[in-house]
């Protein structure tokens, strides 16, 4: 049955694992920890003699221990999915969201890099684009892989990302694409009410994803600059793009630092205490890039008015930490950058009073003829 | 100026807020007993079962008494000293003087009639205190780490018999939880309390006096689904029960509920059987009420004492159809609450409710209502339609003299706003009908509904 609402009430706060107990905070270090060998293995390997991650991925059969990243990670998704859609399946939007984002995180960003090398071709993500794949767009990749790939990587960055967004809102590549968004909602859900919806909060997001995205813009315009000139320039090539760990470049600080530690260990090992778009709300230079679009393009959430009862379920569960009750209550439909239409106020609302919208707004309330 | 506010509710804080943004300097006080915070009564049930914490249910940021300098007083209003300007405190507090007071102070659930009432087990499900009872009898308590805080600073300044002190529970009585919840009275209440004990895992009797569930609002039809969803869902649902008794075990709890068919063994009752305005405290205060309680007020919201107006559940408005009765909504309180901002600013302003409108979710059925239903006009004619497939609803609209008054919708999203617009520009049923789907507010991808005749 085709349902629009929750269907049945959830015990979210009387679950340990979930309400920031013991058990919570434990899932946390786990996960921490997890990522922090995954990224530093080789410094694992040197002080205890072992690299597990690499041996487990080779007793299995998997190249790298990286395969052996991606195969729990789509594991993840799987179990995480069948756990929203026993939930939240009731309702054809949530259906088709999770599908359509767990289909092509397997499809494209476990299975494609798994298979191309095995037909000598690269590892690409096609799932993935600058400047959330922050080195997608590094003149040096796009020399490096096929000519469609370039291609592929340079329009859908530039031209296709941004203006599916003004047509669709951020929610196209954010929940129903993006790898991260995709963990965030699957294997990331049960903490989704976790996400601060303080004032304080928006502050500290639009002022740290700001930062983010000025630093993935420069980095970006740094390494191209590199390219240009880099020959000539050795002192240049070696600040933007020494590759040694211990010499410390623009590029690898912006690897280890957005990439290994944002997205990574801060982003999904802070999952159980601090909600599972926390990369996405206060770091992600894609997020922040589709968000200003989406302000500009046809993206709302409408409010029908006069019917919220300000019950608050659906601030409690917006997993970027809006208060989309602030809205409802004065009953003012609007666009917030952060939104990645996951679709969930609507749904949890009990008085029907949201809708997600991406149609043309003249076509709304023609209500003569 | 001095500006008193009795009720920290919707009402209230609407009224403040209004008052606050008009007036930068003047004293505002907020007098409430029940809570320090501004909270969403309509809330309770999620919080219940776990799905909000307390902090999730207080729509404003918790400096925002601060913030925007509102004073709070955490006591029970006994009396309105009128002549003199002095709203009376319980607990030997100094009465608190005002140049305008609003009287914001809400509803209380209307007590049980039956003899074993009173017993350890037996509450209600409208107040704050009502909801640490309720969670104490399901659940052993609040969520880990939650609660209200300063759940019990009115307790020094409170009355015997207020609805806002805190009730021992049976499950503490019994040592141990309530496995067999009862439910009394067929509304909205009633069955929030039902699916709170539904998702605890219990299997509660839900006992409903009418021949139907909410018969002010649903017609059969509509109610048998309802009623259908709640056995899906484990809930004995007894129809056309008239309770009795409760009967009470030795140690002083509930142990079973007595009707005209029957006796079931029980160990927490929640008595639904509606609400009343709040305004008992005001018996010697020289405030004219009507004879359900509600304070009499005029379109502007002025009692009959000067300077003292009422807002919210506890104040008797004028309705559309002329009578005079409490209107006890979440939205029409926000409402009245604005307008007697106004009027505690003196600026002139009048509340008028227009078309009736309504919504609420029944287990999982989405329910949207506008106009008049259930009203028995005369010469009354129904279109009903039962969608059944992928996406099962009702739609039913009331007709008088060929003209569309009223519609009554379940299952699907409406926009009432369109529906409103359609009943006040006295639309025809089959002008209605092939522009319904303009009305639908339904999620995107949500196949849409195929009126016949449309």
């Amino acid at each position: 049955m085709d349902q629009q609402g929750q269907n049945g009430l959830l015990a979210t706060y009387r679950e340990s694992w979930r309400n920031r107990g013991t058990l919570g905070i434990a899932l946390s270090m786990l996960l921490i920890a997890f990522y922090v060998v995954l990224y530093w293995e080789h410094k694992v390997e040197a002080q205890l003699g072992i690299a597990p991650f690499t041996a487990l991925a080779e007793s299995v059969g998997l190249r790298n221990r990286w395969y052996l990243y991606g195969l729990l990670y789509s594991v993840a998704m799987i179990g995480g999915a069948v756990y929203y859609l026993r939930r939240h399946g009731n309702s054809r939007y949530n259906r088709a969201r999770i599908t359509v984002n767990v289909g092509i995180q397997v499809a494209l960003g476990f299975s494609l890099p798994f298979i191309m090398p095995l037909f000598g071709g690269q590892e690409l993500y096609f799932s993935y684009f600058w400047p959330l794949k922050y080195d997608y767009l590094y003149p040096q990749t796009l020399e490096s892989v096929p000519l469609y790939f370039a291609v592929y990587t340079v329009v859908g960055s530039l031209l296709a990302a941004p203006v599916l967004a003004l047509l669709y809102g951020k929610r196209w590549y954010c929940s129903w694409v993006c790898g991260c968004g995709g963990l965030a909602n699957t294997f990331g859900d049960p903490w989704r009410h976790l996400t601060s919806k303080s004032e304080r909060s928006w502050r500290v997001e639009k002022l740290s994803i700001g930062i983010v995205l000025v630093v993935a813009l420069g980095t970006t315009a740094l390494i191209a600059l590199d390219w240009k000139v880099g020959g000539e320039h050795p002192t240049l090539h070696r600040i933007v793009a020494g590759n040694d760990w211990r010499d410390w470049s623009i590029k690898s600080f912006y690897g280890f630092a957005v990439g290994a530690v944002l997205s990574g260990v801060v982003g999904t090992g802070l999952y159980p205490l601090f909600g599972p778009r926390l990369w996405c709300r206060n770091f992600c230079p894609m997020a922040a890039i589709l968000g200003i679009v989406q302000k500009l393009g046809r993206y709302r959430i409408t409010v029908k008015p006069g019917m919220c009862i300000s019950c608050g379920n659906c601030s409690t569960y917006c997993e970027m930490g809006i208060d989309v009750r602030a809205y409802a209550q004065r009953d003012e439909s609007f666009t917030r950058a952060s939104c990645v239409g996951c679709g969930m106020c609507a749904h949890m609302c009990p008085r029907g009073v949201l809708k997600l919208e991406s149609t043309s707004r003249r076509s709304l309330r023609v209500l003569d003829s | 100026m001095r500006i008193v506010i009795i009720g920290n509710g919707v009402a209230g804080m609407e009224a403040a807020l209004a008052v606050r943004a008009g007036e930068p300097s003047w004293d505002i006080t907020l007098i409430s007993e029940e809570s320090d915070h501004f909270f969403a009564r309509t809330a309770l049930m999620w919080v219940c079962c776990g799905q909000m914490s307390y902090r999730d249910i207080e729509p404003l940021e918790r400096d925002a008494y601060t913030r925007f300098g509102l004073r709070r007083v955490r006591a029970r209003a006994v009396g309105v000293d009128v002549q003199g300007h002095r709203v009376l405190l319980a607990g030997g507090l100094s009465p608190v003087a005002y140049d305008r007071l609003l009287i914001a102070s809400g509803s209380t659930p209307r007590r049980g009639p039956w003899p074993g009432s009173d017993a350890y087990g037996v509450g209600h499900f409208v107040t704050l205190q009502d909801l640490a009872w309720y969670e104490h009898e399901i659940h052993g308590g609040a969520s880990k780490g939650d609660g209200p805080p300063r759940a019990n600073a009115h307790l020094g300044a409170t009355t015997e018999g207020s609805p806002y002190r805190l009730r021992e529970s049976g499950a503490g009585v019994h040592g141990r939880l309530a496995s067999r919840p009862a439910v009394i009275g067929g509304g909205l209440i009633g069955i929030e309390a039902v699916e709170v004990a539904v998702a605890a895992g219990l299997r509660p009797s839900f006992f409903i006096r009418e021949e139907w569930f909410w018969p002010i609002a649903l017609e059969p039809r509509e109610a048998q689904w309802i009623s259908e969803r709640m056995r899906d869902h484990g809930v004995d649902v007894h129809l056309d029960h008239e309770v009795e008794a409760l009967e009470v075990d030795p140690i002083g709890a509930v142990s079973a509920v007595k009707t005209d068919r029957g006796r079931y063994e029980t160990d927490c009752v929640v008595i639904a059987i509606g609400v009343v305005p709040n305004t008992g405290w005001l018996a010697d205060s020289n405030i004219e009420r009507d004879e359900h309680g509600g304070i009499v007020v005029d379109e502007a919201l002025h009692t009959s004492a000067p300077d003292v107006l009422a807002a919210g559940d506890c104040a008797s408005v004028r309705w559309f159809d002329g009578s005079r009765r409490p209107e006890q909504l979440w939205y029409t309180a926000r409402d009245q609450g604005r307008v007697a901002g106004q009027g505690l600013l003196g600026t002139p302003a009048s509340y008028a409710r227009g078309t009736w409108y309504n919504s609420a979710k029944l287990m999982d059925i989405e329910y949207t209502t506008a106009g008049l239903v259930n009203r028995n006009l005369e010469g009354e004619t129904h279109w009903f339609f039962e969608e059944t497939g992928s996406v099962r609803s009702t739609t039913r609209i009331v007709c008088q003299d060929d003209r569309v008054v009223g519609f009554n919708m379940l299952g699907r999203r409406w926009d009432h706003t369109v529906l409103i617009e359609w009943i006040e520009q006295r639309r025809s049923l089959s002008w209605v009908l092939p522009r319904l789907h303009r009305a639908a507010f339904d999620t995107e991808l949500v196949p849409p509904m195929q009126v016949p005749g449309g």
